[in-house]
């Protein structure tokens, strides 16, 4: 497919006046040794009030680092953040967190967690009570005054959260992953108190900003989806979602949504690239790809569990049905598919997974031949020869160095996390060994064995 | 008070205030009174040139004593707190006073604390002529040296260890820096904080005895205390009066444990960071006594309470007239906060430098490379020494440790008993051992090892059985169920787990070890002296001689010691400490 990537956004900027706005917001951490990770790149992004603003991404996306930027946490590395139309100095004042991990004190009660959100604000003893005691109604915390938060269940604990956030009157709610560390239950009732907190009367609230990996969540609760592309972080698409709440997963807008959604990140993640040149003969570094591709960072049981779903389950070549399938968020999927993609197990025409031919014989195949095959694999993959090609002229070669070249090929990404996926994979495939003690990359200790062995099973 | 009490329980049958809030009262009122009491007797009369005060092996004269070396520990304690609190939070906060402060910090807790002792004397003697206070000062400042460092280390390393997302929810909420230390960074590093205060203070009664009876410059010196009465016992031969004073040294140390530090651990245990139960939270016995008590609630009812509402509400009637309800960054405060750290820190690296150009030229001239060289070689001897009190105290208590740290029962109730032993301060037994040295003519060079080990070994055995009860349960159950046994058990299991335990025991073992080399190198029994070869006998002797004669090679010496535990610390317990920190650690 080649279908433009980015989508232009389907949604005019609204009338209402704008609570906060990201301008060409660019911004880099220093990763060490003066290399530079860019994580989000050139992002234009409003809040608007009264709008429930979700932003979709894999981890890695840059999502969090775009909320800490809003919200005056971190400062970006050029851009400007506004608030009101003015230029945000130090901490936003009009918004307000609430944690994925909660980031409560563990030693202050309910009641003072939810103090702490008013901590800045100059109020007598009588206002913060009722203010507190307020927040504290509105979520159904209720006769949880005086407990501690190791007391009480990982909703209630969220609950005290969104309350401390809601305690200062912010105009803007941001949630950053709150509802990811609970479980499906608590996480769907609170889900809908929030949209239910943000429409009611009572809070001074006017909008909500979500981060969020999950895109039912997403298509459930906001009336407009912003989807970050990873590897820097790029506004990939905007979408409107007029859907009258509560919102029903059956709706067919519902579903369109979640279709479109899934169809970029799809595309984004597996493009279906025109086919390589020939290789030119003879000379085996030519087989690699002629641009150098990164990997996902999967596992190799995990590819291998993909190609036994697939085996078993013949029926079963949708990339949206193995994801509920194999009970992994989207995101994690894509990432599973893709490496099996690299490897050219899989064909991925659209939203199809298919096995290929090769693909099916190293399923079916023994362990050794199935090492040698995906040895074979591994070594078309362009990236892998910033190491073969030290091990080629040398025993061993540090991972530092090999980290510092993995850097400079794929800027975008973190080199140490590749590099722990290619061990893994140059482990499977018998091509490379790694020393935790001396931190080197080394050849593996019994290749001539191991290649005596494969010779004695062919023959 | 007891008026309000009456009211308050008639009015709704509320708790009331009981026995155990007049046991509080009086605990309060006798506190009070001993810090008057004991605090006068630091102020009398003394001239150093002349005779020394005179020490009463009286067994009734003993509370007395134990009230003054509590009071010079106390003291000491209080000192250390600030510095912990202002120095540690500096070096979390700002990046340069880090820099200065954590290099500082390492040196300074590697010079043996006795030589700290001649240098304060010499001092403050002279600050304060013809008055014991000068003393009393040199010794409290070398109780704060012996313990102030693992204090500030401790809450260093809690303060840059709390959660990156708790200090996200306070900034978030725009709390002040004030409040960001009530609220936050406080509670966050309690749990650690008390602990490792619990432990200093402990290290602490090793440098309070010794600095209480020490031949300085020419001079015995004796500051009315536990330390002195013992010494005193010992040389006028009054066995049942070293008795009562080990009894009583015990008892204080026991008592400080019940009645402060267990509480106090007891207390801090709901300022852990995790948000689970602990499995076996510690207990006290006080602590719940003390929970009985009204008065605490009183006070927070009747006067924590109005006087935080005081304070809100006038905040809120001060900022009315900004229209904002918001605090801004505050920039002229920053500026002048800059102002007064470089002014501060300039004054400092003056002073530094200048007490190092003295040290220099002091050295430079009164002692030869041959002296050098001949004082590294005593060090060497010395080292041998330190590492043999490591290997043997590794040897004897590995085994002793796993077996007790394997029985949860008994683990419970020893370790705190090791710890006690661990604070004892056996600096003070040495004469008794002494004595029996010369009765059976044992070498002192080795003999002296015997004394060093005395008070190092408990830093092994208290953390190998902290090693042996942090091993999970599963990996035990899996090894019985492989059936290991024996050397293989060890091996695979109990070494690799205790490990990183050990490492932490076995370097607070050889620190401790060459701060006891200064006293337990050269040590007396009545008017008999023995003196093994080495550099902490090195560092004795020259520290003794009169009229400030041995100053150079006292700062020669006690540089060439500190030089050793840095290196060595650098050497071996860093890369140890990394080595367990990347295979054995368990999670």
């Amino acid at each position: 497919m080649s279908t433009e990537l980015t989508v232009p956004p389907h949604v005019a900027p609204t009338d209402a006046p704008a609570i906060a706005e990201l301008c060409n917001i660019t911004k880099s951490f220093a990763v060490g040794r003066g290399r530079e990770l860019k994580v989000l790149d050139q992002i234009d992004l409003a809040i608007h009030e009264g709008e429930l603003l979700a932003l979709l991404g894999q981890s890695g996306s840059g999502k969090s680092t775009l909320l800490r930027c809003l919200t005056g946490l971190t400062k970006p590395t050029s851009g400007r953040v506004l608030c009101y139309g003015r230029p945000l100095e130090g901490i936003n004042p009009n918004a307000s967190i609430v944690f994925q991990t909660f980031a409560l004190y563990p030693w202050l009660t309910v009641e003072q967690n939810v103090e702490v959100g008013l901590m800045a604000k100059r109020l007598t003893r009588t206002e913060k009570a009722e203010a507190i005691e307020k927040a504290i109604d509105l979520i159904g915390l209720n006769n949880y005054h005086s407990a501690f938060p190791r007391e009480i269940s990982g909703g209630m604990r969220q609950r005290v959260g969104i309350a401390r956030a809601l305690v200062s009157q912010p105009k803007i709610l941001c949630l950053d992953e709150a509802f990811s560390a609970l479980d499906v239950l608590t996480a769907e009732n609170l889900r809908k108190e929030v949209v239910g907190l943000w429409q009611g009367e009572g809070t001074g609230l006017k909008s909500i900003f979500m981060v969020t990996h999950n895109i039912e969540e997403a298509v459930e609760m906001a009336t407009r989806i912003c989807v970050l592309f990873p590897h820097p972080g790029r506004l990939g698409i905007v979408l409107a979602n007029n859907l009258p709440y509560p919102r029903n997963p059956s709706h067919p807008e519902f579903q369109r949504l979640m279709k479109v959604i899934h169809e970029t990140i799809t595309l984004q993640a597996l493009p279906d690239l025109p086919p390589e040149p020939p290789p030119a003969a003879g000379r085996p570094i030519s087989r690699a790809r002629a641009r150098m591709e990164s990997i996902p960072t999967v596992g190799v049981s995990q590819i291998l569990g993909l190609l036994s779903i697939l085996h078993d389950q013949p029926d079963l070549n949708n990339v949206y049905d193995i994801s509920d399938e194999i009970g992994k968020e989207f995101g994690e999927t894509i990432a599973i598919v893709k490496a099996a993609e690299i490897l050219e197990f899989v064909n991925t025409p659209k939203d199809e997974v298919q096995f290929t031919e090769l693909g099916r014989r190293f399923f079916l195949s023994d362990r050794a031949t199935r090492k040698q095959i995906f040895a074979e694999q591994v070594r078309k993959l362009r990236l892998f020869h910033i190491i073969l090609a030290y091990l080629e002229t040398q025993e061993e070669v540090s991972a530092e160095t090999v980290t510092h070249d993995i850097a400079t090929a794929l800027p975008y990404e973190n080199p140490e996390k590749i590099l722990q996926t290619m061990i893994a994979w140059g482990r499977y495939a018998g091509l490379m060994d790694y020393n935790a003690n001396t931190d080197m990359v080394t050849l593996p200790e019994e290749e001539e064995e191991e290649d005596e062995e494969k010779t004695a099973a062919e023959k | 008070m007891k008026s309000t009490a009456t009211q308050l329980g008639a009015a709704d049958g509320k708790r009331t205030f009981n026995w155990v809030d007049l046991l509080i009262f009086g605990g309060v009122l006798g506190v009070l009174w001993s810090i008057l009491q004991f605090g006068s007797g630091m102020m009398v009369h003394f001239d150093a040139t002349s005779q020394s005060l005179p020490i009463s092996t009286h067994i009734r004269h003993i509370p007395y004593y134990a009230g003054r070396t509590l009071l010079r520990m106390w003291i000491a304690f209080g000192f250390s707190l600030i510095f912990t609190f202002s120095v540690g939070y500096a070096a979390a906060k700002n990046r340069i006073a880090r820099a200065i402060i954590l290099p500082f910090m390492d040196i300074m807790q590697s010079i043996p604390v006795l030589s700290f002792l001649t240098i304060f004397i010499t001092f403050f003697v002279s600050l304060f002529p013809g008055s014991l206070i000068g003393v009393e000062c040199a010794s409290v400042l070398t109780v704060f040296t012996g313990q102030v460092w693992n204090m500030a280390f401790g809450f260093y390393h809690s303060m840059v260890t709390i959660p990156q997302d708790l200090h996200e929810a306070a900034t978030n909420y725009r709390l002040t820096a004030l409040q960001r230390f009530q609220k936050l960074e406080v509670p966050a590093s309690m749990h650690s904080l008390i602990w490792n205060c619990m432990m200093s203070f402990g290290a602490g009664w090793f440098a309070v005895s010794a600095s209480e009876a020490i031949t300085v410059l020419g001079k015995n010196i004796q500051l009315p205390g536990l330390g002195s009465y013992m010494a005193t016992a010992v040389s006028t031969g009054d066995y049942w009066a070293a008795f009562w004073a080990i009894i009583t040294m015990l008892s204080v140390i026991l008592a400080t444990d019940q009645l402060v530090w267990r509480p106090l651990l007891v207390w801090a245990d709901k300022f852990k960071m995790e948000l689970t139960e602990s499995a076996h939270p510690p207990t006290s016995w006080f602590y719940d006594l003390l929970r009985r008590a009204y008065i605490f609630e009183w006070i927070g009812e009747h006067v924590l309470i109005p006087l935080s509402t005081f304070y809100d509400d006038l905040r809120a009637k001060l900022s009315a007239r900004h229209a904002e309800n918001f605090v801004k960054p505050n920039k002229i405060g920053r500026y002048v906060w800059l102002v007064v750290g470089i002014v501060l820190l300039l004054g400092l690296l003056s002073e530094v430098i200048l007490g190092a150009m003295a040290g220099f030229d002091a050295v430079y001239h009164h002692i030869s490379m041959a002296e050098i060289v001949k004082i590294v070689g005593l060090g060497f001897v010395t080292l041998l020494r330190v590492l043999a009190v490591t290997i043997l105290a590794t040897l004897i208590w590995t085994p002793v440790g796993v077996w007790i740290g394997s029985r949860q029962r008994v683990a419970q109730f020893a370790q705190p008993l090791v710890q006690i032993f661990a604070s004892f301060p056996v600096n003070m037994t040495f004469p008794l051992i002494v004595g029996l040295f010369v009765r059976y003519n044992i070498d002192m060079n080795w003999g002296c090892i015997l004394l060093i080990a005395m008070g190092a070994q408990w830093y092994i055995l208290f953390n190998v059985i902290a090693g042996a009860m942090a091993i999970p349960n599963d990996l035990k159950e899996a090894a019985k169920n492989y059936g290991l046994k024996g050397w293989p058990l060890w091996k695979t299991l109990i070494l690799p787990a205790i490990f990183p335990f050990w490492i932490t025991g076995a370097c607070t073992a050889a620190g401790g070890a060459w701060n006891a080399t200064i006293l337990a190198e050269v040590a007396s029994w009545g008017d008999k002296t023995l003196k093994a070869t080495g550099l902490g006998a090195f560092i004795a002797e020259v520290s003794s001689q009169a009229g400030g004669a041995g100053t150079p090679a006292l700062i020669c010496g006690t540089a060439i010691m500190a030089l050793f535990v840095v290196v060595i610390n650098k050497l071996v317990w860093r890369r140890l400490y990394s080595y367990a920190e990347h295979r054995f650690h368990l999670d």
